[in-house]
């Protein structure tokens, strides 16, 4: 299979994964303490391992969780985890350009393979470039998402299977916190992004009353409105008279 | 645990694998039905930022415990880690300083109280 990849291709793909390196610590850690979380809840060691292989969400694994413990109705399950999820769909939507000349299958597989950190990196690097749907933007999302994919589930089995072996006064689950806050800070450059960080983490805080963490969803929605409008602002600001 | 607990969490399971499959996956396969504007597009540049702190917020702010929330270890630690990345620039540095920092203020507050 590597053999057939183009020089285009493979440099595009080892250029995500350089890119990708500091935010997979993340992600490994993350994994690792949903291992953990999930044998802790009650699940069995192979039902922990059949969870994590398909449902690869964390967020919606952890939230399930607690409602599984306490045997809720599988409706309730499933509205929690779609809520939780409901930011796949935003980033779907700004995906999308990128990809729609492939076939659906190669679609369906860049969905599955898709998670926050790669949604991060990707537009990060490529949400103002003027030539959309490159060879270079498909491998680049190719060289964070695959690895992405086994290095959580690699983390995640170890975190069932060898994850008793922590001390839980650790607080390993406190890293994976901080390894997220890693990815966030190099991000915030501008005003409006700024503006975003600030709205969204207050309504993030507000909001985590909401049932089914309803509050995530209000949070993304709340920080990019705040976002554009600070966009707005600044762009009046630069054009009105007298600015420099 | 009988097998009723089983079948149960096999639903569970099957029913978030659905629903990981569905968001993932609807946008990517049928955007071309639902198709956005240059300007909708543009403000979803600002999702990724929005996300990932509604995701760390509340594991730093937890709403529970009124006014002594702002200054437990995990915020105060959080600061220290932030204030570290300013310096080194390096995601290495932000999580081994924010741990150590996490374990000396919680140390300390454990002999406070």
């Amino acid at each position: 299979m590597a053999g057939r990849l183009t020089h285009a291709q493979r440099r595009a793909f080892l250029f995500g994964l350089r890119e990708a390196t500091a935010a997979l610590v993340a992600v490994a850690t993350w994994g690792f303490v949903t291992g953990i979380a999930m044998v802790q809840s009650g699940l069995s060691e192979s039902m922990a391992t059949l969870m994590t292989l398909m449902v690869y969400a964390g967020s919606a694994q952890l939230t399930a969780l607690p409602l599984i413990a306490a045997h809720a109705p599988l409706w309730l399950i499933f509205a929690a985890g779609t809520i939780v999820n409901m930011r796949f769909v935003i980033f779907g939507a700004a995906l999308h350009p990128y990809f729609r000349h492939l076939s659906w299958r190669r679609r369906l597989v860049l969905g599955l393979l898709t998670g926050d950190i790669v949604f991060v990196l990707f537009m990060a690097r490529f949400a103002g470039s003027r030539r959309i749907g490159t060879v270079q933007q498909l491998w680049y999302y190719l060289g964070i998402a695959a690895p992405g994919w086994l290095v959580w589930n690699v983390f995640s089995l170890l975190g069932i299977y060898a994850g008793g072996l922590i001390p839980a006064s650790w607080s390993l689950d406190y890293a994976a916190v901080l390894a997220l806050l890693a990815v966030i800070i190099p991000l915030v450059k501008s005003r409006p992004m700024v503006m975003c960080l600030i709205v969204a983490s207050a309504v993030a805080w507000l909001a985590q009353a909401l049932p089914l963490r309803l509050g995530l969803l209000a949070a993304v929605i709340a920080g990019v409105l705040a976002g554009v409008l600070g966009e707005m602002v600044e762009r009046r600001r630069n054009s009105s008279p007298g600015a420099h | 645990m009988g097998t009723g607990f089983d079948t149960y969490l096999l639903g569970a399971i099957v029913l978030l694998t659905v629903c990981s499959i569905l968001t993932r996956c609807t946008y990517l396969l049928f955007g071309d039905r639902f198709p956005l504007s240059e300007s909708v597009r543009s403000a979803l540049r600002f999702a990724p930022v929005a996300a990932l702190a509604a995701i760390v917020v509340p594991e730093l702010f937890p709403l529970e415990g009124g006014s002594a929330v702002v200054f437990n270890p995990r915020a105060l630690a959080a600061l220290a880690a932030v204030l570290m990345f300013w310096r080194t620039r390096s995601t290495l540095s932000v999580i081994l300083g924010g741990m150590v920092a996490f374990w000396l203020i919680d140390g300390l507050l454990g002999m406070v109280a």
